[in-house]
């Protein structure tokens, strides 16, 4: 008899239907009760927790100048805003900076949006924490080719509705929030939209700003923003050197538009009290940034650190190793409240991170994104309430 | 009667032949479709700017680092060998970490070749080639006993750097499985000399730490385990799509033959 593969794998194909259908008549009531304990199980995930308003806290501290620089904004979850801020008064400080973006309050001209700053306010002032609000990031309705520019692109014609928004940010949260930081790093290209950077540009801003929000609230603190730190010549595609855009942004006559300023110094790998120079980035560049205050007969107006620090990724080459950071950071408030009468408070750059970046600026944070403390939010922690921290936090190199 | 099935069966068969003899021809032409080399888009449709501009933050040795007038490093390399592949001039535009993925919605860049680890929720905003080097951490112990998980650890001794991210995890390795000894010192390298003179079972350092450390000690036969995933990859605006698929296909090329290799040699 000649093989007849064909038929076999047709006779194969209808013994297996007629065997399926067999099995499906016998045990169809068990496939629908499966399904069902399926559909219960997936209902019965956890929700996320909840974030109730528990009572009211007040920050232990015996340093006022320690602060931290928060990221809430992007939080999706209310429970990670309380967490963040319940580290930040267990850190000690009695202060945070946190980010407003204008794109997120009015995403549509002329409505506004609070849902979102107003979760992040009421858990900072139940934990009683003070508030700097730094304000930024345009709507893609303020901006020219929103396809094509950046977040951070804010054309002079949208100065108006800029202020308009600082405005009623000012009013809505006057007696809760009342310093508020106008833009950051100007000096940078990449913050100012991509485009050439422009300290008379900036001065604009801030006047157009100023009035706006001592009308919206009279005991508002208006803080220019703070400069990145940077040697970039005049010219440079990528911005300008810190200490020259303060001399300009002076010379553009901005000085009656702000109330303080708000600097940024980063030790990067020098210790905290290394000399500063105009060639060098280090901690103490903000002593030169306060003589320029000084050279325009500005001594009186106060100023906010409201980034500052030490990284300790192992590859970046402006950082330095976690002992290192550990060290230099505690030194650096120690040296701050030794020797800058004029800084009203110290703001370390950052808290935590919503998500990890996966490079190296989440090795600026205090905390991983899981809420796990490195030892340096243990070091500050004991530096700003006054306890006393180990020295053995390593062991000797092997081999001596 | 005994001729009935043939009937039906041999139409059947001719069909199946004829189906199969088909598909056979498909399969045949999508072949010879592949192999044939055809022009891609114009590299001025690929390259606007008539070069490729490469993002860049050279500040993270050894994959870049600027010097007074020039820029060198794995990425730098990378960039380069891309070019080549591709015919087409390189410019690196030198910028810091935060400008890095704003550059490429701006337009100042046509790709960023910069240690990028593949994030996911920017999935929306750019398109990641195939990666080219994983840095994630990695389990490194003496020849005679390697460590391929967490959970080989238990009783052992640990060693990893004073509160670096290795640090971290390893606290969170302790909170999951029976105890073992925790050694911190102040550089990974310490962590690396102690497994090395026999005070550490294991240490646990990133990828590029322990092929460092490899170096410096040609003669010491360590074992080397990864533990963790943190892929680097160069990353194009979504929108640019054939840009994407001309610089993918030169980096697959690169590792197909062998040179992306190299390059890692060279440096790590």
């Amino acid at each position: 008899m000649k093989p007849r593969p064909f038929s076999v794998i047709i006779q194969t194909m209808l013994t297996l239907r007629s065997r399926f259908w067999r099995l499906f008549r016998v045990y169809w009531h068990w496939i629908i009760r499966a399904g069902i304990v399926w559909l219960i199980l997936v209902r019965l995930a956890p929700a996320p927790p909840r974030a109730p308003l528990g009572p009211q806290q007040v920050v232990e501290t015996v340093k006022p100048q320690v602060c931290v620089h928060t990221r809430l904004i992007d939080e999706v979850y209310e429970w990670k805003i309380q967490r963040s801020l319940q580290m930040a008064r267990e850190i000690g400080a009695d202060t945070v900076v946190e980010f407003f973006p204008w794109a997120y309050a009015e995403p549509t001209k002329g409505q506004y949006n609070w849902t979102s700053f107003d979760r992040i306010i009421k858990h900072a002032r139940n934990q009683g924490l003070h508030i700097i609000a730094r304000l930024g990031l345009v709507p893609a309705w303020a901006r020219e080719d929103a396809e094509n520019s950046t977040l951070n692109y804010l054309p002079d014609e949208s100065f108006d509705e800029f202020a308009a928004f600082v405005a009623a940010f000012a009013g809505r949260y006057a007696g809760v929030v009342d310093h508020i930081i106008i833009w950051n790093e100007p000096n940078l290209s990449f913050e100012w939209g991509y485009r050439a950077v422009d300290p008379a540009g900036y001065a604009r801003l801030l006047e157009a700003v100023y009035a706006l929000a001592h009308a919206a609230n009279p005991n508002v603190v208006i803080l220019a923003a703070p400069l990145a730190p940077t040697l970039e010549p005049p010219g440079s595609p990528n911005g300008l050197n810190d200490l020259l855009y303060l001399e300009a942004l002076y010379q553009a006559g901005a000085a009656p538009y702000f109330d303080a300023l708000a600097m940024h110094t980063y030790g990067f790998t020098d210790p905290p009290e290394a000399p500063p120079a105009p060639d060098v980035l280090n901690f103490r560049r903000a002593e030169l940034l306060r003589q320029i205050m000084e050279r325009y007969d500005d001594p009186a107006r106060p100023v906010y650190i409201t980034e500052s620090g030490w990284n300790d990724h192992p590859r970046w080459t402006k950082a330095v190793r976690p002992s290192l950071r550990v060290a230099y950071t505690v030194n650096a408030f120690k040296w701050a409240e030794a020797n800058w009468p004029w800084l009203d408070k110290l703001c370390i750059w950052a808290l935590r991170y919503p998500t990890s970046t996966r490079s190296y600026p989440d090795n600026f944070t205090l905390l991983t994104a899981d809420f796990e403390p490195k030892p340096i939010f243990t070091a500050i922690q004991a530096y700003a309430r006054g306890w006393q921290e180990s020295d053995d936090l390593w062991l000797p190199a092997p081999g001596g | 009667m005994a001729a009935r099935p043939w009937r039906l069966i041999l139409p059947i068969l001719a069909l199946a032949i004829t189906l199969w003899l088909w598909a056979l021809a498909g399969v045949l032409f999508v072949i010879r479709w592949n192999a044939v080399e055809r022009p891609g888009p114009p590299l001025k449709e690929l390259f606007p700017y008539g070069e490729m501009r490469i993002g860049v933050d050279a500040s993270y040795p050894p994959f870049a680092v600027a010097t007074a007038d020039d820029l060198f490093g794995l990425d730098i390399d990378l960039g380069r060998a891309i070019a080549e592949r591709l015919g087409v001039p390189v410019r690196f535009v030198n910028m810091g970490y935060d400008g890095l993925y704003d550059s490429l919605k701006a337009d100042q860049v046509d790709v960023v070749i910069s240690a990028l680890v593949i994030d996911y929720s920017r999935a929306n905003d750019v398109l990641y080639t195939i990666p080219y080097y994983n840095a994630g951490f990695v389990l490194v112990s003496r020849a005679d006993k390697a460590f391929m998980t967490m959970n080989e650890l238990s009783g052992c001794a640990l060693a990893f750097e004073f509160g670096s991210d290795a640090d971290t995890l390893a606290r969170a390795w302790l909170r999951r499985i029976p105890p073992f000894e925790m050694r911190p010192y102040e550089l990974p390298a310490y962590a690396l000399d102690a497994v090395r003179l026999g005070q550490a079972d294991a240490a646990l350092v990133d990828a590029t730490a322990a092929r460092l450390y490899g170096r410096a000690f040609p003669g010491w036969n360590m074992q080397m385990h990864p533990v963790t995933d943190s892929l680097y990859a160069a990353a194009v605006r979504i929108d640019r799509g054939k840009t994407w698929e001309a610089i993918n296909y030169a980096l697959q090329t690169l590792a197909d033959d062998g040179t992306l290799a190299a390059l890692i040699e060279r440096w790590l």
